[in-house]
């Protein structure tokens, strides 16, 4: 049994979703946020992911992150080195898929070569009269990114799981890899 | 002289159930203590005596910067600083560190890794030279 532990920056534009999407892996989906309150700093939520067919887990450090310009900047400082990257756009919000691009190269400069494993979630799939973004040009823009591409409506509570499990995951094989080779070194 | 009989871990900072914490002081670089995520890690050993430390050797994986803490207090707190190392990447074998400590005094060396070149690191084997 072993528990693995990540720093996850959730990421995006203001207003895309990510404070709900937070509490939400917080409570287990019991309570939507019905009325909108600006993060204006980063929120620390503790969420421990247990890995199938394994009594190993990981606990991911998710740092909630404001995502409003003006206060993105101040927040970057507490970014510190991540391992994971979960980053969030509205469905209903052309422009908050376009900045996806911005806050990739934001968020390199934090990464010091390291492989940052990350998730693409497409937020507010609930609306679906308001889409903007199609399913299928947000899924072949995660893949040149290296990302996995997921939808989730947080206020009706849909897959809000699978980023994380995916995430999860991801961390988990960068450990069993690096522990393999760690079995085989030679003596130097 | 080497040696690292009767120094162990007495904290690390995470703990592979697999790969833990003992297998640094064990004298056998194919055992190790693995790291399990984020920075920074750090792990504290006690000697059985207070000790005149001229060399640490360390046989480690992935580890880019390294603190080394000491203290002469029979409790594993107050430390003060004796040296920081930025180690070179290595690919498939170990890091083979020799770190001189100038006969500095110790009964705790605290070894904090602020830094690595992966997420996970791994700490092979410690001895010490009086």
């Amino acid at each position: 049994m072993v528990k693995l532990r990540a720093k996850c920056l959730l990421l995006g534009d203001a207003a895309v979703g990510k404070s709900s999407l937070s509490h939400i892996f917080y409570n287990d989906g019991s309570l939507f946020q019905k009325n909108y309150s600006l993060t204006t700093g980063v929120e620390l939520v503790m969420k421990c992911i247990n890995i199938p067919e394994t009594n190993d887990s990981v606990e991911l450090y998710i740092l909630d992150t404001a995502g409003k310009e003006t206060l993105a900047e101040g927040c970057e400082k507490m970014w510190g080195e991540p391992s994971l990257l979960c980053l969030v756009f509205d469905l209903t919000s052309e422009q908050s898929f376009a900045n996806c691009t911005c806050w990739m190269e934001r968020v390199q400069a934090h990464c010091k070569g390291l492989r940052v494993p990350g998730v693409l979630v497409g937020n507010k799939s609930d609306l679906s009269a308001r889409r903007e973004v199609q399913a299928s040009v947000a899924e072949e823009w995660a893949q040149s990114k290296g990302l996995e591409y997921h939808e989730t409506s947080a206020k009706e509570m849909v897959n809000c799981d699978a980023p994380l499990l995916s995430l999860a995951q991801s961390f988990y094989s960068l450990y069993q890899e690096q522990r393999e080779i760690m079995q085989n070194l030679g003596p130097g | 002289m080497i040696d690292s009989s009767g120094a162990h871990v007495v904290l690390a900072s995470s703990s592979d159930e697999n790969h833990p914490p003992e297998n640094i002081t064990d004298g056998n670089n194919k055992t190790f203590w693995m790291s399990t995520g984020m920075f920074p890690q750090e792990f504290i050993i006690r000697f059985p005596e207070t000790t005149n430390i001229s060399t640490v050797t360390m046989d480690s994986y992935n580890i880019k910067h390294l603190k080394i803490e000491r203290n002469t207090s029979p409790n594993a707190a107050n430390f003060e600083p004796v040296t920081q190392e930025e180690i070179e990447q290595t690919e498939g074998h170990l890091q083979l560190n020799s770190i001189s400590l100038k006969g500095c005094r110790a009964t705790h060396l605290r070894f904090i890794v602020t830094e690595g070149y992966d997420h996970f690191v791994s700490v092979h084997r410690i001895s010490v030279k009086t």
